[in-house]
């Protein structure tokens, strides 16, 4: 009973997590682009510099009539949503935020395949909302989205390899057991590279050609409107949230920090990852959008290259330390 | 699906330590999902087949592919899982999609999608599966895992055996997937020299464009360095 | 930190990245140029162009605005009126009085045509903007707003301290100079009379005119909610 118990309250937290943590990247991110552009934002909504901005957009979604067009294919349109933002709450099962049992993250052995498996799989969403559209710019954006996919998830997995290679172990918690604070500047290529290629993954911005409004409105989901469209935006910001906490957990240490070890280790985690979905926001506001090829071209003349040298680094320095 | 498969897993546990020694007349739960989950991927493997709508044909290979993942979980192998996820539902499906999207990408049934030689292919397909199910028969018997002690397929094992009793196979599978992908580069590069050649000599018959297009390639081919 | 990957450039590496980045961090960090208009009334510029404003007093019914008006937005209705002779055995005068003088905004283009068209300065240009309205027939505003609409009308800026002169006023004192030096000739010789009666007149237009102008109330803030 207490198994049940267990899991039923690490389901519920982090589906709390899942609906709070995107709520306040995506809210972040409205303040944070908006006075990197010397705008204010929202102020309205919720009184105080409008902090409830997204519960009024999502209030306005749910009101929303929920269109299928005419010649799409209607199952598949309707089941789209779900399968791109279900293998991100999934995801965020895996993710340990500090040591010891309270936090989620134990269950699975090999965790980097885990959560990169089932990341790609967040992907399928937007190709089946791609093709289900009958709509040819959601026809194009699936297109994209697919040639991105191949192209980002290749440096992705070596650079994760490298640590996995580093730790001597695929599981989450191990690497985090076993990182030291030397491997920063050690796996500090592997790193970047990993997070760009994330940020590619997730379509973020200067990555977004899938979704480039000014050309193909809005990609895959050019058709949804509604909550549904919510479910796509959700998962967006869930993916942030979900890459920023594997980084932080693959390459920053996770609830390693300088000080305040025992106890205190979720909040290193909190903030790391923090740190970094601000990043996120702060490379979406300063760079333009890459085109197609420069997009193929990046991930397969500088990442995959760049992580090979990275997996290399990793095997001589491993090998020379035993 | 997964979830619902880990859920299970951590529910059904408890279960098979009171089945006590293996039969097949006393299923543990694990048995019983390990069946259920079965039935699902061959009934998806079977529409997937079937089914005259050819995107629909390559989601239900996600679903098939995704049901061998949870079978593979329920017998602990799980870095099989994970990675049969990976590859499969995350990279081939991926592919085949990409492929079916820049084609075709029907909506609704493909009425030419039905070969002719179906009887052809169906008999061959049984004869592989009669093959399969009759080696693996052959080689476990009545082999039983122990799902309750530790993992069988955890990373860590599968690590062992791969490296330890199947070197010698990996390493040829490795040299044939590095050959296979030098070929494609050798092909790709051919063709685009092919394509340059032909270009230039398009260009070479107008006079103005040919002096534009050329530093203009160059500076690509710079920038991709 | 994790800024992404340089670009291949002879410079340094990504100095061009880190650049944009420095800009969107450093202008974070500042203040923000968003005008809560509703919240905060916007600092407006001297001789903003808002609405325009009637001065009817010098409204003499000429018709010039109107005809002028490339949007055809100015409706002017007058009647004469005869005024009897001032003096015994004189001639009675006709003149002009303005029943209604409209203009339609939902026209206007804000050209200022009909301000700078103006020979009599009835119209000015006020800084008043907030004055929407839900039916855009309400929008043809009659005299009564076009006047209250004047008194927002702010005083011409000061000159700079070595500007020349104002025109009219330049012209006034000239006058008034000859005119001074004409009385002075004229007591030793004598004078033309009819010259004289013209330089007398002429003064007095130009200097009103600008005399108005700068005599104008300044509620600025009085159009305002």
């Amino acid at each position: 009973m207490n198994d049940a118990l267990d899991v039923t309250l690490r389901l519920l937290i982090v589906f709390v997590v899942f609906l709070s943590f995107p709520l306040i990247v995506g809210q972040t991110e409205h303040k944070v682009m908006a006075h990197m552009q010397g705008r204010l934002g929202p102020m309205y909504a919720g009184g105080f510099h409008g902090w409830a901005q997204l519960v009024a957009d999502g209030v306005k979604f749910a009101q929303k009539e929920d269109v299928v067009p005419a010649g799409a294919d209607r199952r598949i349109f309707q089941l789209a949503p779900a399968v791109a933002l279900l293998p991100y709450l999934l995801v965020l099962l895996a993710i340990p935020i500090g040591p010891g049992e309270g936090a989620a993250g134990q269950v699975v052995d090999a965790g980097i395949f885990f959560v990169l498996a089932v990341m790609g799989v967040g992907v399928l969403g937007s190709l089946m909302a791609g093709w289900a559209s009958a709509n040819k710019f959601s026809l194009l954006g699936g297109l994209r989205t697919a040639a991105q996919l191949l192209a980002y998830e290749l440096p992705m997995l070596l650079t994760a390899a490298s640590v996995a290679m580093a730790a001597g172990t695929v599981s989450l918690i191990g690497i985090l057991d076993a990182f030291e604070w030397w491997w920063l500047p050690w796996q500090i290529v592997g790193a970047i590279v990993f997070f760009v290629a994330g940020l590619a993954e997730l379509q973020r911005p200067p990555f977004d050609m899938p979704v480039a409004d000014s050309e193909i409105i809005f990609g895959a989901y050019t058709e949804y409107t509604g909550l549904r469209f919510a479910l796509f935006l959700l998962a967006e910001y869930a993916g942030i949230v979900v890459l920023c906490g594997l980084t932080t957990v693959l390459f920053l240490g996770g609830w390693h920090g300088p000080w305040g070890a025992d106890g205190l280790g979720w909040v290193w985690t909190l903030l790391k990852t923090a740190v970094l979905a601000f990043i996120v926001i702060w490379l979406r506001v300063t760079y333009p959008r890459l085109r197609e090829d420069q997009l193929q071209k990046l991930s397969w003349t500088l990442l995959v290259p760049l992580s090979l040298a990275q997996i290399a680094l990793t095997g001589i320095v491993k090998v020379v330390i035993q | 699906m997964t979830l619902a498969a880990t859920v299970g897993r951590l529910a059904a546990d408890p279960m098979s330590t009171a089945a006590g020694s293996p039969g097949f007349l006393s299923p543990t739960g694990v048995e019983i999902a390990f069946l259920l989950v079965g039935l699902v991927t061959f009934g998806a493997a079977v529409v997937t087949v079937t089914t005259r709508q050819l995107v629909h044909a390559a989601l239900w290979l996600v679903v098939a592919l995704g049901g061998l993942a949870v079978e593979y979980l329920l017998l602990t192998a799980e870095f099989i899982a994970w990675v049969q996820v990976l590859i499969y539902v995350g990279s081939v499906v991926v592919l085949l999609l990409f492929g079916l999207m820049l084609t075709r990408a029907p909506i609704g049934r493909s009425p030419d999608a039905d070969s002719g030689n179906r009887w052809a292919a169906l008999t061959v397909a049984v004869a592989a599966a009669a093959a399969l199910v009759w080696v693996v028969v052959d080689a476990f018997r009545t082999t039983w895992i122990d799902l309750d002690g530790p993992a069988a397929g955890s990373t860590r094992v599968t690590g062992a055996s791969l490296f330890q009793n199947w070197v010698l196979p990996f390493e040829a599978l490795s040299v044939l997937l590095l050959a296979a992908l030098v070929g494609a580069i050798v092909l790709s590069r051919k063709a685009k020299a092919d394509s340059a050649r032909t270009a230039r000599a398009t260009s070479a018959e107008r006079d103005t464009p040919a002096a534009l297009a050329e530093p203009d390639t160059r500076s690509d081919t710079e920038g991709a360095r | 930190m994790a800024e992404p990957l340089p670009p291949t450039r002879p410079r340094i590496p990504g100095s061009g990245l880190a650049k944009g980045l420095a800009v969107t961090l450093r202008t974070m960090t500042r203040k923000t140029v968003t005008e809560q208009y509703p919240d905060a009334q916007p600092e407006l510029p001297p001789r903003t162009r808002g609405v325009i404003g009637l001065f009817e007093e010098n409204c003499t019914v000429c018709m010039l605005c109107a005809r002028e008006c490339p949007d055809w937005c100015i409706y002017i209705d007058s009647h004469k009126e005869t005024v009897p002779a001032a003096t015994p055995g004189g001639r009675d005068r006709s003149r002009n009085v303005l029943d209604r003088f409209a203009i339609d905004f939902s026209l206007c283009m804000y050209c200022g045509i009909c301000i700078e068209v103006c020979p009599f300065d009835a119209l000015f240009w006020s800084p008043e903007f907030e004055y929407s309205e839900t039916d855009i027939r309400d929008l043809t505003h009659e005299r009564d707003k076009l006047r209250e609409w004047m008194w927002t009308v702010p005083a011409p800026p000061a000159l700079d301290p070595g500007a020349e002169e104002p025109k009219e006023l330049a012209a006034a004192r000239k006058t008034a100079d000859k005119l001074a030096a004409q009385q002075e000739a004229d007591r030793a010789t004598e004078p033309h009379a009819d010259e004289q009666a013209r330089a007398a007149e002429q003064p007095t237009r130009p200097a009103g005119d600008s005399k108005q102008q700068t005599d104008q109330p300044r509620p600025e803030q009085e159009g305002r909610e």
